[in-house]
């Protein structure tokens, strides 16, 4: 194999995409080739640039709820419509209504199976957290400039915990949705990993009672979902969820100390 | 299901929730399409409106990403980029060899910045010099960092696999050569 036909699969030998014997052809005039080792070097490079550093823009709330509308998801009964109105008004008025009846039609349905569907989809909060390049829309400098951020933005005054003397640091916050309702989007760092913290109101929803324990002054209760881990606790009106990707005993933990923080009376 | 049946008041078809997973990656690519945040969000209500559509040509088993991906791709050619308010850009098209090359089936020399130079990108550059690209170029990079095979791009885009694969290969180079190109502009 010459330079130049390895050079033609380099990027698929870097991605693993070539069958044994090519890539067993492609590995041996590597070792002998500096220049072509270099240049494999690069491709990496090239990969990590583009997986690593490009921003990839996640799909705003808004959309996110217009699409859910469109499936037959349950969505939120404010969904405002907005630009995409010029061209498929006419449709979406009706997918609108479908969607609007399909919700109050599958209350019922949806309710008992609503602790795993919340997991689920406190999951995918977590996950857009993750995927985007912009997931706080404030940055902490402390509890103090983050909670007054959420001041006409939400329905309601999240409880903003900050941790201090730990490993758990507060990073930021946003406004996100679960289901058909606002929620502040607290994003920690913990380590290498994200914690995001989502505080929503609690009304209306099941809320899950197998597994819920007492820690201290709160029931947490804990789920899983495709490989994140996941804590919940209610207080008063609010609904706090916590998750992540750390092992459950340490989130626990977390979530137990949070629990205390948010459990304290608001401040002014 | 017509989607005229669906509107007069059938659900969605079932199943077709599972597109929601596939919300950010389709934004994604779609922003860097049409290059507008506004653009975007029409181009993936569309996209998702033709799936319930046509949601009986979809095949259980198969990669779900990429018949969307598809779908997308095609909703941006025939409504965005005939657009006359839209003219596709007339950037950096890497996506064709030269007639030099056609003529001798020669992969484009390497070129660009070197691992090192690579490491020290930053992500305003690559976003840029990603976006001077032209759209297919763009396409076949995007679609590969979402994972997509070869051959699965070579559906999404409608050609054949080895056309990708060169695709793919003068795209990334090309890409290189625009940051080489800012690094360029950068030295004093």
């Amino acid at each position: 194999m010459n330079c130049e036909e390895v050079r033609t699969h380099l990027h698929d030998f870097v991605k693993r995409r070539l069958d044994p014997a090519l890539r067993g052809g492609v590995g041996a005039h590597l070792g002998g080739c500096a220049s072509c080792s270099r240049a494999e070097q690069t491709e990496h490079a090239l990969d990590e640039l583009v997986e690593q550093r490009l921003p990839r823009y996640a799909a705003p709330a808004t959309l996110q709820r217009r699409l859910g509308l469109l499936v037959g998801r349950p969505a939120p009964a404010r969904a405002a419509p907005r630009r995409w109105t010029r061209a498929l008004a006419p449709a979406m008025a009706a997918a609108l209504a479908v969607g609007l009846g399909g919700v109050l039609l599958q209350r019922g349905v949806s309710r008992s199976s609503e602790p795993a569907s919340l997991a689920s989809e406190l999951v995918n909060d977590h996950l857009r957290v993750l995927a985007s390049q912009h997931p706080i829309d404030i940055e902490s400098g402390g509890g103090h400039q983050v909670k007054p951020w959420f001041e006409g933005k939400l329905d309601f005054a999240p409880v903003v915990p900050v941790p201090e003397g730990g490993e758990l640091t507060l990073r930021g916050g946003s406004v996100g949705y679960v289901f058909d309702r606002k929620a502040a989007v607290l994003v920690y760092g913990l380590r290498l990993h994200v914690v995001t913290l989502l505080v929503f109101r609690a009304d209306g929803l099941d809320w899950p009672k197998a597994g819920e324990a007492e820690r201290g002054t709160a029931h947490l209760s804990e789920r899983s979902a495709r490989g994140f881990n996941v804590v919940l606790w209610r207080s008063g009106e609010l609904a706090y969820a916590l998750v992540s990707d750390v092992n459950p005993a340490e989130l626990n933990e977390v979530a137990a100390r949070l629990a205390v923080a948010t459990a304290q009376p608001r401040g002014p | 299901m017509a989607l005229r049946t669906w509107i007069r008041g059938e659900s969605a078809p079932r199943g077709v929730e599972d597109t929601l997973a596939h919300a950010d990656g389709l934004y994604n690519l779609a922003r860097y399409l049409t290059q507008d945040p506004g653009e975007a969000e029409d181009l993936v209500q569309e996209t998702y409106l033709r799936a319930v559509r046509g949601w009986h040509e979809f095949t259980p088993g198969t990669n779900l990403k990429a018949w969307l991906f598809r779908i997308l791709r095609n909703a941006f050619v025939s409504r965005y980029r005939q657009a006359v308010r839209h003219p596709a850009p007339d950037l950096y098209d890497t996506t064709e060899p030269s007639p030099e090359e056609a003529a001798t089936g020669e992969a484009p020399a390497p070129g660009g910045l070197g691992p090192d130079q690579l490491r020290r990108v930053l992500s305003g550059e690559i976003e840029a010099a990603l976006r001077s690209l032209s759209d297919d170029a763009r396409t076949v990079i995007l679609l590969d960092v979402e994972g997509l095979t070869e051959s699965e791009t070579a559906m999404v885009v409608g050609c054949a696999v080895g056309t990708v694969k060169s695709r793919l290969n003068r795209a990334r180079a090309a890409l290189r050569a625009k940051l080489a190109d800012y690094a360029e502009g950068d030295e004093p």
